[in-house]
């Protein structure tokens, strides 16, 4: 009575017709939002239209040129370096501690170091706006790094981990029982194995501050404000291409990391 | 040579902290948490049961006052249910439409392997205010993408009014929130013990039968934890009720947003937001717990 595997009644080729149909719609559902808007920004008309008219590239010209855009990038760009930096220096330890710590607690520790990733964006912006205004502390850039940070620091310690977990803490003890210092078996054993991670970890913290609206909203300066946030404003009574150009400059920036993500830790990793 | 290594071990506690597994390392980012999350988050609590003025409270303002009337407030009420169901609904839609992604990928080799990821991840590197003007761009007015196709083939005459409805709010949340429903199920279902499966098959079970009472059942936990985080953020998310949704289409978070911004209610404010939070948390709770009860396998790898 055991049946042969590849003998498919008509409703299991039904049931399988529409998983790989609907994987389909859901693939394109997922990447052709981008690609439209990509498209829509060579548009050469002073309008959405798709597909594009004609091709142009002077609404990326018109970006480049306009004074307060460009400052926001560099206000955006200044940003997201400082989170990556103040998340890599206390994410990167607390990895250590929430992998390789003996002590009790450990559970409860880990709990609380990714316990952001529970917090609403907007609840972290919000709270900081008004701790900010309790301790006399203006909505300012110093600020939204500050509360970014929080944001993104389960990120780093997340990556790092996983990757922590996978090394054979024996080879730091082997190399500190040959005679080397603290120092130098980080340098030469440690942090070589690590790497990889620190740089997907560094590359992702880096695009979700650069990108942020949610927290970015609340605790930003008026003047000077972040890429998102003069985005954000211009979205809602503006769709020239103009924002297709602006939009299509982050689908690239988001590629490059996801370049750089996949050269590192793999694609794959980025789930778990 | 055993107790070589133990005998060596205090004198590395200290030269090399990182790995003596001490708490020490984790002991900045514990600081800057409480300080910059938990007295925050104190802070925003705290604002919603005191008179605050100019950002500073009013000395002995204690009151209950705002609280009581905004779970009496009606309008409170029906923005939270219009939250809910729209985050509910937007959340089994991702579902449906993970599955399948996470199923056939692992039945996927090689380059199409990457493929299928580089599809699933790069949406999520991008900035959720990019994809959700991509959807004003599609969804938008007479000159919506949608409109023009329909337009210029003839199959309308006017313009459907697909922006600034419960549909483009729904449409513009599943297609943002998808791989985050899609990342934990591939983790899960990309590494399944086949055998499972063929033994199951091998019994006599259909394949579709199979699926239901075999796969589905083993992936429970990372359909769970899919729900509840694609829940939370749903729930929780202003831009796209904002943008697709139209000037007039409030949820509760979208209230959060304008109490604290434009309103300059920051009382107000922070009762909302308290509400938003702990609605959320409650919700969560119970996906979790209804889900832990489904689990029959908990782990679903080798």
């Amino acid at each position: 009575m055991i049946r042969t595997r590849h003998s498919m009644a008509w409703i299991d080729r039904l049931g399988m017709a529409a998983l790989v149909l609907v994987t389909a719609f859901a693939l394109l559902l997922l990447v052709a939002p981008s690609l439209i808007v990509i498209a829509v920004s060579f548009e050469p008309r002073a309008y959405i239209s798709f597909p594009p008219s004609g091709f142009t590239l002077r609404w990326y010209q018109t970006v480049l040129e306009n004074r307060q855009l460009m400052d926001s990038v560099v206000v955006s760009l200044r940003t997201a370096a400082l989170v990556m930096l103040i998340c890599l220096l206390i994410g990167v330890p607390a990895a250590f501690a929430s992998v390789r710590g003996r002590f009790p607690g450990k559970a409860a520790l880990n709990a609380f170091l990714l316990s952001p990733q529970m917090m609403p964006g907007m609840v972290i912006g919000i709270a900081s706006l008004f701790f900010g205004a309790y301790v006399a502390f203006r909505a300012s850039n110093t600020m939204l790094v500050l509360s970014l940070s929080v944001f993104c620091l389960p990120f780093v310690i997340r990556i790092t981990m996983a990757r922590l977990a996978g090394l054979d803490a024996r080879l730091d003890e082997a190399s500190a029982n040959l005679g080397a210092g603290a120092l130098e078996t980080f340098a030469r054993v440690t942090f070589p194995q690590l790497a990889p991670a620190l740089t997907a970890a560094a590359a992702f913290t880096f695009i979700e501050a650069f990108d942020n609206v949610t927290v970015a909203l609340f605790t930003s300066d008026v003047r000077g404000r972040p890429l998102p946030v003069e985005l954000y404003y211009l979205v809602q009574f503006d769709s020239s291409p103009v924002i297709a150009a602006i939009s299509s400059l982050e689908i690239m920036l988001s590629f490059l990391v996801l370049l750089v993500i996949a050269r590192t830790v793999g694609l794959d990793r980025l789930g778990r | 040579m055993v107790t070589e290594t133990t005998a060596l071990r205090p004198r590395n506690r200290w030269l090399h902290p990182l790995t003596s597994g001490g708490l020490a390392p984790a002991l900045p980012a514990v600081l800057y948490l409480v300080v910059f999350m938990v007295l925050p988050i104190g802070t925003l609590l705290l604002f919603g049961f005191v008179n605050i003025e100019r950002g500073r409270i009013v000395s002995d303002s204690f009151t209950l006052q705002p609280m009581i009337a905004a779970l009496n407030d009606p309008l409170v009420g029906r923005l939270m249910w219009r939250s809910f169901w729209v985050a509910a609904v937007s959340t089994l839609l991702t579902l449906v439409l993970a599955y399948p992604v996470a199923y056939v990928y692992g039945e996927l080799r090689g380059i199409w392997r990457t493929v299928v990821l580089v599809a699933i991840i790069s949406p999520l590197l991008t900035s959720a205010l990019v994809r959700a003007y991509a959807w004003l761009v599609i969804l938008g007015g007479r000159r919506g993408i949608v409109n023009q196709a329909l337009l210029s083939t003839g199959i309308i005459d006017e313009p459907l009014r697909l922006l600034n409805t419960d549909l483009a709010v729904l449409i513009g949340m599943t297609q943002i929130h998808l791989p985050f429903m899609i990342l934990p199920l591939l983790a899960v279902l990309a590494e399944r013990d086949k055998r499972l499966e063929e033994a199951s098959l091998n019994l006599g079970a259909s394949r579709t039968r199979t699926f239901f009472k075999v796969t589905v059942p083993m992936s429970m936990p990372a359909i769970t934890a899919g729900l509840a985080l694609v829940f939370a953020v749903s729930y929780t998310n202003f831009i796209v009720p904002q943008l697709l949704g139209g000037g007039s289409y409030s949820t509760l978070a979208v209230q959060v947003y304008e109490q604290t911004i434009v309103v300059l209610d920051w009382t107000r404010g922070a009762v909302l937001a308290t509400l938003l939070l702990g609605t959320c948390f409650l919700f969560v709770f119970l996906i979790v717990s209804v889900g832990a009860r489904l689990t029959r396998w908990t782990e679903a790898r080798p």
